[in-house]
């Protein structure tokens, strides 16, 4: 495995609706960024479709691995490039259960994914009204690391991002497509997750304007021990390259000993109270 | 629900530079999705109005920003022309005057049951009329028509319905008069523009605070703590104000909420629109 890769966080503007453009753009995206040494791409949210999408989501919804996930597979072949891009996903057992998806592939094609947990349905959201929740944590080893994987909203909740390190991830990658009201939050957020965690976090987020909702972009990447190692524009679309140095999270773990520190009897607490809040 | 919100002129402060560059994206994005040529709105001579050009000629360029004035004779007040001229020159937009009295009085004729002493409903055939000089020029230009109705005066359901408030975006929806008050003066806009009193010019002399009972300055922090679910109670308690008064507003913006939404149809089938049939408004 390499001990230094680079990423490309790739902060675009989705066309809704327009899942061609869109993987021509993230087709596009993937040959710069391999062109400039990356290993490994992001691209934001629903990054396929556009995320306003409200009834149309069930027209955009798609297998994995459907016809768009192939085309990525075929490009990350093509170009020896680690791909991550979230989708619609349709289930596969039902007609009409849809998933918001983080979906990674490799040069050996598809990897894994990740379906969001925590799906926002207060304010502008409405995501419950059309996703069901994933249950599962996501992290993967690969050539280029363990890579671990959530959405968005799913960084409120520190048990997901403790979880997908507790699997092994030491880069961990949140998807986004972030409103401008909350731009503040999440820019508290991403450097906590990475602390207390120990870990890299790779933040990518939408930008653009979709029914008024105004992304601002502002993707970075924050070192295990919080420092913002590189970030984007804001509201604008960038391609960002950085790089990740595995070997930096071990001092930081020892300086800061949190994973050694876990108390285990505290999440049955917590498991006791969530359910009687 | 919300007792920590304290009810203060400061929490309406905004981060002017930044709603400033907010707005500006918003409109110029939606101009470029839309393949629109720019934009039309209403000049008033008034400071919502004068607000929004201001902000469409520096995101847009006043090339492409037409503001239209569209006084009538019974309303005319030479010094609203005349602001809403400075504004158009200040900010580089093309202004153009119609006067729709004749218009209007073609209109006011044709009607049988038309009634000269009911000023409210001869006061909306003036902003329809307005609405319908704006729609013309979108149209036969390739501009979509920017509305300049504030958050106040939408909650309070204070416009006419299909008249002012008829646009395709209203980029200072969001924002109480107070605080457009002062992005008006951040983005250029003279103070004593800016200072004057709101006016929707229905009939002669109609003065908003005077109709509506009520200071935008307090006005706006009772529309803050109930969109913040704070009971009229504590509203009134920190405000120091009669609680009657707080309830008097929360009632008009509750009953109003017809004037904000497309007309309501019974639930027949499988999707309706304007109840579930939910689309993006555009495919951009």
């Amino acid at each position: 495995m390499k001990e230094i890769i680079k990423l490309a966080l790739a902060q675009i503007s989705s066309k809704r609706e327009n899942k061609k453009e869109n993987l021509q753009k993230i087709e596009d995206l993937t040959i710069k960024a391999k062109e400039q040494g990356a290993d490994l791409v992001i691209f934001p949210e629903l990054s396929l479709t556009g995320y306003v999408l409200h009834d149309q989501v069930y027209e955009l919804a798609e297998v994995i691995q459907g016809p768009s996930t192939k085309r990525i597979e075929e490009l990350a072949k093509k170009t020896g490039m680690h791909v991550i891009f979230g989708m619609p996903e349709l289930g596969e057992k039902t007609k009409a259960t849809i998933f918001n998806t983080a979906v990674l592939v490799g040069p050996t094609g598809f990897i894994g994914k990740f379906r969001k947990m925590y799906l926002p349905t207060h304010s502008v959201f409405e995501e419950k009204r059309y996703f069901r929740p994933g249950y599962q944590i996501a992290a993967f080893n690969t050539a280029i690391g363990n890579i671990g994987l959530f959405i968005c909203y799913d960084i409120f909740f520190p048990e997901i991002c403790r979880l997908t390190r507790l699997k092994g991830a030491e880069l961990i990658v949140c998807i986004s497509a972030s409103p401008a009201v909350r731009r503040s939050y999440f820019e508290i957020l991403t450097a906590a997750r990475a602390l207390e965690n120990t870990a890299f976090l790779a933040y990518v987020n939408l930008v653009g304007v979709q029914d008024g909702l105004q992304f601002w972009g502002g993707s970075r990447l924050v070192s295990p021990i919080g420092n913002l190692l590189a970030k984007a524009r804001y509201d604008e679309e960038d391609l960002l390259i950085c790089e990740v140095d595995y070997r930096d999270i071990r001092p930081v773990e020892t300086f800061i000993p949190t994973l050694r520190d876990l108390r285990p009897e505290l999440f049955d607490e917590l498991k006791k109270h969530s359910e009687t809040l | 629900m919300c007792a920590q919100v304290k009810l203060t002129p400061s929490v309406l402060e905004l981060n002017l530079p930044e709603i400033e560059k907010r707005i500006g994206c918003f409109i110029k994005k939606y101009v470029e999705n839309a393949g629109a040529d720019g934009v039309v709105l209403g000049l008033s001579g008034g400071i919502d109005s004068g607000t929004v050009a201001a902000l469409s000629s520096l995101s847009i360029g006043g090339a492409r920003v037409i503001g239209l004035m569209l006084p009538e004779k019974e309303t005319y007040n030479s010094k609203d022309v005349n602001d809403a001229k400075l504004v158009a020159e200040k900010f580089g937009l093309k202004a153009q005057v119609c006067d729709i009295t004749p218009v209007l009085e073609g209109f006011y004729k044709t009607i049988p049951i038309f009634d000269q002493a009911d000023k409210l409903c001869k006061g909306n055939i003036k902003a329809r009329i307005r609405m319908i000089y704006l729609y013309y020029y979108a149209n036969k230009l390739n501009k979509i028509v920017c509305g300049s109705s504030d958050k106040s005066e939408t909650m309070m359901g204070y416009f006419t319905k299909w008249g002012d408030v008829a646009a395709d975006i209203s980029p200072i929806m969001d924002l109480y008069k107070t605080q457009v008050r002062k992005l008006a003066e951040h983005v250029g806009i003279p103070h004593e523009l800016a200072a004057k009193p709101s006016t929707p010019a229905l009939w002669p002399n109609q003065l908003a605070e005077t109709e509506l009972g009520i200071k935008f300055e307090t006005l706006d922090l009772i529309l803050y703590g109930l969109e913040r679910f704070m009971a009229t109670e504590e509203i009134a308690q920190q405000l120091k104000v009669q609680k009657i008064l707080v309830e008097k507003v929360k009632s008009r913006w509750l009953s109003v909420e017809h004037k904000r939404r497309l007309p309501l149809t019974p639930k027949l089938e499988y999707r309706t629109v304007g109840i579930d049939f939910r689309l993006p408004r555009h495919t951009y």
